[in-house]
């Protein structure tokens, strides 16, 4: 009996051990294998969606790009110091400390989740699965692709027409392993591929208005930035005027310019990427936030305002509609008023944002079309064989946004009229130090507004783009993880 | 039945924790930072820059009732005027207090010829030193053993307990962080009220906190938590040698947190109010059989065999739901939100096991065992979730051979020695598995992302263990000891590696190495003095190890970050030959005695600015390579202890110790941080310490208002040496004599003090030596001096 019952123990441990497989087969309840994740449309999609809220995120369109541009362009200007990113502004760099760092991480994140889409789609094309959804979806992914590497390669290497043999950033096309350690492409081979990626997708693409998502139009628009970057006035004024001819965009109308910040997806929306209450939205730390007065409501930090230079220029006409969005700062008194605060990130003066709810729930509108007919004009301007009549009509239906100045002529159009008009109508939407850097132009900066008064130790107060911290150093993060990169990088870090 | 009670009370911090420097001292500083910019940097006058930084003092604290005025253009002549001059608000005694902590325990227990019993009932309260802190806890206990027949036993062990938490606990989180907030952010010009007005301050200071007084109002918390384990086994005798055990043990705990923030509140204010419900639910059960034969042959020989196995199941769920935009300030559920936010998921593991053991001994004399047991997970994959593990042991007691018989002196002596192999599992539940999760949704549309990049075939870490150790008895067990000698060689270590940001992500698990651990430890107790009435005995351990990275598969060094509260407060390198805890950063040469600049030695061949100590150095820390810079591991450490009976009267003290080894110093970039912070408070190191024109030989540099980030660099200038020794614990205790306890139907009385970390002594006295695993030290909320009195009855 006693010998049986321990045979018996003994059968039934080895039996349990063998089916008990399932047992330790435990999956999340919340991920799936991501190597079998993109085997649908259905399923491109949803890494659609995801790719799109990545880049809404803090460290890249949600707020800490468009602040990269418009704090280093001269146009912002800080109160006093010590007060978060105002290290953007100082140009507190260094390859250890301050060296946002973030953007790297995010944008090649990004990256990833792109390249094993394409690559997933064109393992199911090749399977026959193909279809006109898939094809679109490539498209936005191609689109999306250029657009991350047009920014990076802005962001760490230098400009195109300053020296395109110079180093841009590890150029990525497939998904890696997770130990490689990639080398640093020079900033032409990067922008070969932009072009390509960029001409790839334009045929793949939807003319329909894709709200939150990216279609024909926003892919011809990137390309016109992108050859505006390369000197190739030529073939962005095609790409502009593409979209200016088709007619699926209207500008703004003078009374209805104030009231499109605090509507989403208006006529002008090329590209505009989604800020959701319980999604990407930031609350206290948003974009809108960090441009509000100080103290004007709970949390609002006033850390950036309008500087004198913008102000002056905005000035030149007091009845231009862009002082509709700007609002009073903190150093705005009775008698002496300074209207340096702007509202677009918070849905305008009602601060409802732009879909009634929360303040900061405030979509990026990345690309409008007023910035199209600005790149048009300045590309009929400087192309070899210059359309100056073009170039001043193109830049009059901005222009005209400041009713008390005289329109341009073809006599009078120049490249300053046609910067300013482009400084006073996309502030604070992340363009100006971008211009300032392509065009090779001084940028002032007015630390005499700091209150009590500091010196700036980074920089001059004047300084152009051969000023080696206008481009980022390679963070010390990626150095430690991938030392032979640490070779390459950026010169004077 | 026993009743025991408990009160302790924690007024005050064990040791130094960076201690800030006196408002005066802090007005000082600010002034002089911005003084030394300007007359060491920018190149102004005195009088200028003394006007410079009299304008960041009276803009930042005018409003608050300061003004500032250096008649003589230096900082001799700085005076604090203004409507509040000379008073200055205690952020510390208001929002620390003195911990109280009880505890009542009432237990009953007895037996009889089939039955053994205890059940209990305990209750615990603390209010901790932090204000917001409370705890309290109930607790219910049975157990059972009940005999059945003449062969099968049953054992019933059931155990609730429900406890209830509020406040928290951050490590660098600049809004929740009391700790924080009065050693680095918190002016004792910041005052709780408006001095004009008399109204809560209710705006940011310029330092970046809220007004915790105010603020403490306006928002609230809890964490309630019910606890029940129960197990159940049942033990079979077939024969009298030959048992069957089986356990099922279930553990469940259920958690229910709640926060609400109101619409005031700084972090409910841009949602208009915000409250979250959360539920865990921890659930583990196991199952376990053995069979177990243990028989005596020929009265000399003893043969023990045991088989089994053993399955574990662990389960947690989590379900949230968040409510914001609420209507008003007297409701507080999620109920009433106009804007609703939800999640729930569960996630576990599972394991299983096959063990056995046999073992041999011979007249009690010579034993010999050994085991071997094959585990798998589900925390690995397919191919590689099972592993074996074996080891062998052998004892030899020495002290009962003839040819001991005559060594009196000798009382016990017994050798032992062991191998072994055993294995370490990933702490993630998931880590072999590459993953795309779906929480990026977008224009309330689902959206999904890869998470996750891992190594499918990620295996069991698998340590072999060997150690020998010598344990003796002198003179009767008047002094007992034990050697012991262990090395284990650590292969296919778990690690979460730092990749390359361009690949994705921020790290992988991967098996990176291998290290080998050795050490030898050494024990001694003894009785000083022995007699009738009165004994004093003590004791010493001492510990000495080494640990080492042997080998790392990739063949490349590895640079990591300690994990503690997600602040990257040390860096540290695997390099084949190092240790494992070898610090990592820039080498810090000092302060230059004329210039109060910052030193670092190059370490490289860049051009050297200057030489310190003969060795090449610079100024500009952007050009030095990093080095180890020390190690963590100490050269030994351990305790000692001594008590003294007397009577009915015993005093007992524990001390532990640590000589050799560093510590990291992760505070000194927040309070004496060369003056990059502006607006922060500064610890009295800072001050006393700090370079000025009258003392040059000073130990830190010149605080100037230039963004030096010199002391924001992980460098040698934040390690310090360990030593240390602390007086852990004082028990002193009375047993009332059973003559006087007796009349009142009491069978034991005992009363008894217990004193907790009273005094220490530190080779580095800015902060507490007691550091965490990677040694180091950050805002965590620091070890109290606990004095604890307490009562034990048995009737």
């Amino acid at each position: 009996m006693k010998k049986f019952k321990i045979i018996f123990a003994i059968i039934g441990i080895v039996l349990l051990t063998w089916s008990c497989e399932d047992f330790l087969d435990v999956k999340p309840s919340n991920s799936a294998d991501s190597g079998t994740s993109i085997t649908t449309a259905n399923d491109a999609k949803v890494i659609i969606n995801g790719i799109m809220r990545n880049m809404a995120s803090s460290s890249y369109y949600g707020r800490n790009f468009i602040l990269y541009g418009d704090t280093k362009g001269g146009d912002f200007a800080i109160r006093s110091q010590g007060r978060g990113y105002d290290g953007l502004y100082t140009f507190n760099h260094s390859q250890t400390s301050g060296n946002y760092g973030s953007f790297w991480a995010q944008m090649y994140h990004c990256i990833l989740q792109l390249n094993t889409l394409i690559k997933n789609i064109q393992v199911m094309e090749d399977e026959g699965n193909g279809s006109d959804l898939l094809s679109e979806y490539k498209g936005q992914a191609l689109t999306a692709r250029a657009l991350i590497y047009f920014d990076l390669v802005r962001l760490y290497g230098k400009p195109y027409n300053m020296d395109k043999t110079a180093y841009g950033v590890p150029l990525i096309l497939e998904p890696l392993d997770a130990k490689d350690q990639p080398l640093r492409a020079t900033v032409d081979v990067v922008y070969q591929q932009i072009v390509t990626d960029l001409q790839a997708g334009e045929p793949l693409l939807s003319k329909s208005n894709r709200k939150g998502f990216l279609n024909y139009y926003a892919n011809l628009a990137i390309q016109s930035r992108v050859y505006l970057h390369m000197d190739n006035f030529g073939a962005a004024l095609t790409a502009a005027e593409t979209i200016i001819n088709d007619g699926a965009y209207d500008l703004y109308t003078n009374d209805k310019w104030e009231n499109s910040w605090a509507n989403e997806f208006g006529s002008e929306s090329i590209f505009e990427l989604a800020m959701y209450e319980n999604e990407a939205n930031l609350g206290s730390s948003s974009l809108g936030y960090y441009l509000l007065k100080l103290r004007k409501v709970t949390g609002a930090s006033g850390w950036f305002m309008a500087s004198d230079y913008y102000l002056d220029r905005l000035g030149e006409d007091a009845s231009d509609i862009r002082w509709a969005i700007m609002d009073e700062d903190e150093t705005s008194e009775a008698g002496s008023e300074r209207f340096g605060s702007c509202m677009k990130y918070v849905g305008g003066h009602e601060m409802k944002g732009d879909k009634g709810g929360a303040a900061s729930a405030t979509n990026i509108k990345v690309i409008r079309l007023s910035e199209i007919y600005l790149i048009a004009a300045e590309a009929a301007l400087r192309k070899s064989s210059p359309d100056m009549t073009k170039a001043a009509n193109y830049l009059n239906e901005i222009r005209k946004r400041a009713p008390g100045l005289v329109p341009a002529t073809a006599a009078t159009v120049s490249l300053e009229m046609i910067m300013d008009e482009k400084s006073k109508e996309l502030f604070a939407e992340g363009h100006r130090y971008w211009d300032m850097l392509r065009l090779g132009w001084e940028i002032e900066f007015n630390d005499d507004f700091i209150d009590p008064v500091v010196s700036i130790p980074h920089r001059e107060k004047t300084i152009d783009r051969s000023f080696y911290k206008t481009i980022l150093p390679i963070p010390q993060d990626e150095i430690d993880a991938n030392p032979p990169i640490g070779e390459q990088q950026n010169p004077g870090y | 039945m026993n009743f025991k009670s408990s009160v302790g009370i924690t007024p005050d911090w064990a040791y130094n924790n960076w201690d800030p420097a006196n408002t005066d001292q802090q007005i000082e500083m600010y002034y002089e930072n911005f003084y030394n910019a300007g007359v060491y940097y920018e190149g102004r006058t005195p009088q200028v820059s003394s006007e410079r930084a009299l304008a960041q003092l009276n803009k930042r604290f005018n409003k608050h009732g300061y003004t500032f005025s250096a008649p003589d253009h230096s900082i001799n002549s700085l005076t604090v005027g203004g409507d509040r001059a000379g008073q200055y608000f205690d952020w510390e005694d208001a929002l620390f207090r003195t911990a109280v902590y009880q505890t009542y325990d009432l237990s009953v227990s007895g037996a009889s010829e089939t039955t053994n019993y205890y059940t209990s009932i305990a209750y615990t309260k603390e209010n901790g030193r932090v204000t917001t802190n409370d705890f309290d806890r109930i607790t219910g206990r049975v157990n059972l053993t009940q005999k059945v027949g003449k062969i099968a036993e049953f054992a019933t062990n059931i155990n609730i307990a429900n406890s209830n938490k509020t406040g928290f606990n951050d490590t660098r989180n600049l809004g929740g962080n009391p700790f924080l907030q009065v050693r680095n952010l918190m002016w004792g010009m910041y005052w709780p009220t408006d001095y004009q007005t008399d109204e809560p301050y209710t705006a940011r200071y310029g330092s970046y906190a809220y007004n915790p007084l105010y603020y403490d109002e306006q928002w609230d918390n809890y964490s309630k938590t019910l606890r029940l384990s129960a197990s159940e086994s049942v033990s079979i005798k077939f024969t009298p040698d030959l048992t069957f055990k089986s356990i099922l043990s279930y553990d469940n705990s259920n958690t229910r947190d709640h926060l609400y923030y109101s619409p005031v509140h700084y972090n409910g204010s841009s949602a208009n109010g915000r409250v979250i419900e959360m539920n865990t639910i921890v659930n583990k059960l196991v199952s376990s059989s053995t069979l177990n034969f243990n028989k005596d042959f020929a009265d000399k020989h003893n043969v023990g065999i045991l088989i089994g196995w053993e399955a574990e199941e662990n389960k947690v769920d989590y379900v949230r739901a968040e409510g914001s935009d609420l209507p008003t300030t007297a409701l507080t559920t999620v109920n009433t939100a106009g804007v609703l936010d939800a999640n729930a998921y569960y996630w576990g593991s599972t394991m299983l096991s096959f063990l056995s053991r046999a073992e041999y001994n011979y007249d009690n004399k010579y034993y010999v065992s050994g085991s071997f047991r094959r585990d798998g997970s589900s925390r690995l994959g397919p191919d590689t979730r099972w592993g074996n593990f074996w080891s062998v042991a052998g004892s030899w007691r020495i002290d009962r051979e003839p040819f001991m018989a005559n060594a009196d002196i000798i009382s016990s002596l017994r050798l032992r020695a062991s191998y072994g192999v055993n294995g370490t599992l990933p702490s993630s539940n998931y880590g072999w598995r590459s993953l795309t999760t779906y929480r990026n949704k977008y224009m309330e549309l689902p959206g999904g992302a890869i998470s996750t990049v891992a190594d499918a075939s990620l295996s069991w870490e698998t340590s072999y263990t060997s150690n020998i150790a010598l344990e003796f008895g002198l003179m009767d067990q008047r002094i007992t000891g034990t050697i012991e000698y262990f090395n284990r060689d650590s292969k296919d270590l778990l690690q979460d590696v730092p990749i390359s940001r361009v690949t994705g992500f921020y790290s992988t698990l991967q098996n990176i190495g291998e290290i080998n651990n050795k050490g030898i430890e050494i024990e001694l107790y003894g009785d000083i003095i022995k007699t009738q009435d009165l004994t004093w005995s003590a004791g010493i351990t001492a510990s000495h190890t080494s640990s080492t990275v042997t080998k790392l598969y990739g063949g490349q060094n590895i640079i990591w970050w300690e994990p503690t509260g997600g602040d990257s407060r040390t860096k540290f390198i695997y390099k084949e030959g190092e240790s494992t805890l070898a610090i990592y950063g820039k080498e810090w040469a000092g302060v230059e005695d004329e210039t109060g600049k910052n030193l670092w030695f190059l370490n490289n061949d860049e051009t050297p600015d200057l030489t310190v100590d003969g060795r090449p150095a610079t100024y500009d820390h952007n050009k030095v390579d990093e080095i180890i810079l020390g190690d963590v591991h100490p050269t030994l450490f351990g305790g000692i202890n001594t008590n003294l009976d007397w009577k009915g009267l015993s005093v007992g003290l524990g001390f532990i110790y640590k000589i050799g080894g560093n510590t990291y110093d992760a505070f000194s970039r927040d309070v004496a941080e060369d003056g990059y912070y502006w607006e922060r408070i500064m610890s009295q190191e800072q001050y006393d310490n700090r370079w000025t024109p009258e003392n040059k030989t000073a130990s830190l540099p010149m605080r100037v208002a230039v963004d030096l980030t010199d002391a924001l660099q992980r460098s040698s200038r934040h390690m310090h040496p360990a030593d240390y020794i602390r007086l852990k614990s004082v028990n002193v205790g009375y047993t009332i004599p059973k003559n006087i306890v007796s009349k009142l139907a009491i069978s034991n009385a005992r009363v008894y003090f217990t004193g907790m970390n009273l005094w220490t002594w530190a080779k580095h006295d800015t902060y507490d030596p007691e550091v965490n695993e990677y040694g180091s030290k950050g805002w965590e909320i620091p070890i109290g001096k606990t004095y604890t009195f307490g009562i034990e009855l048995t009737f």
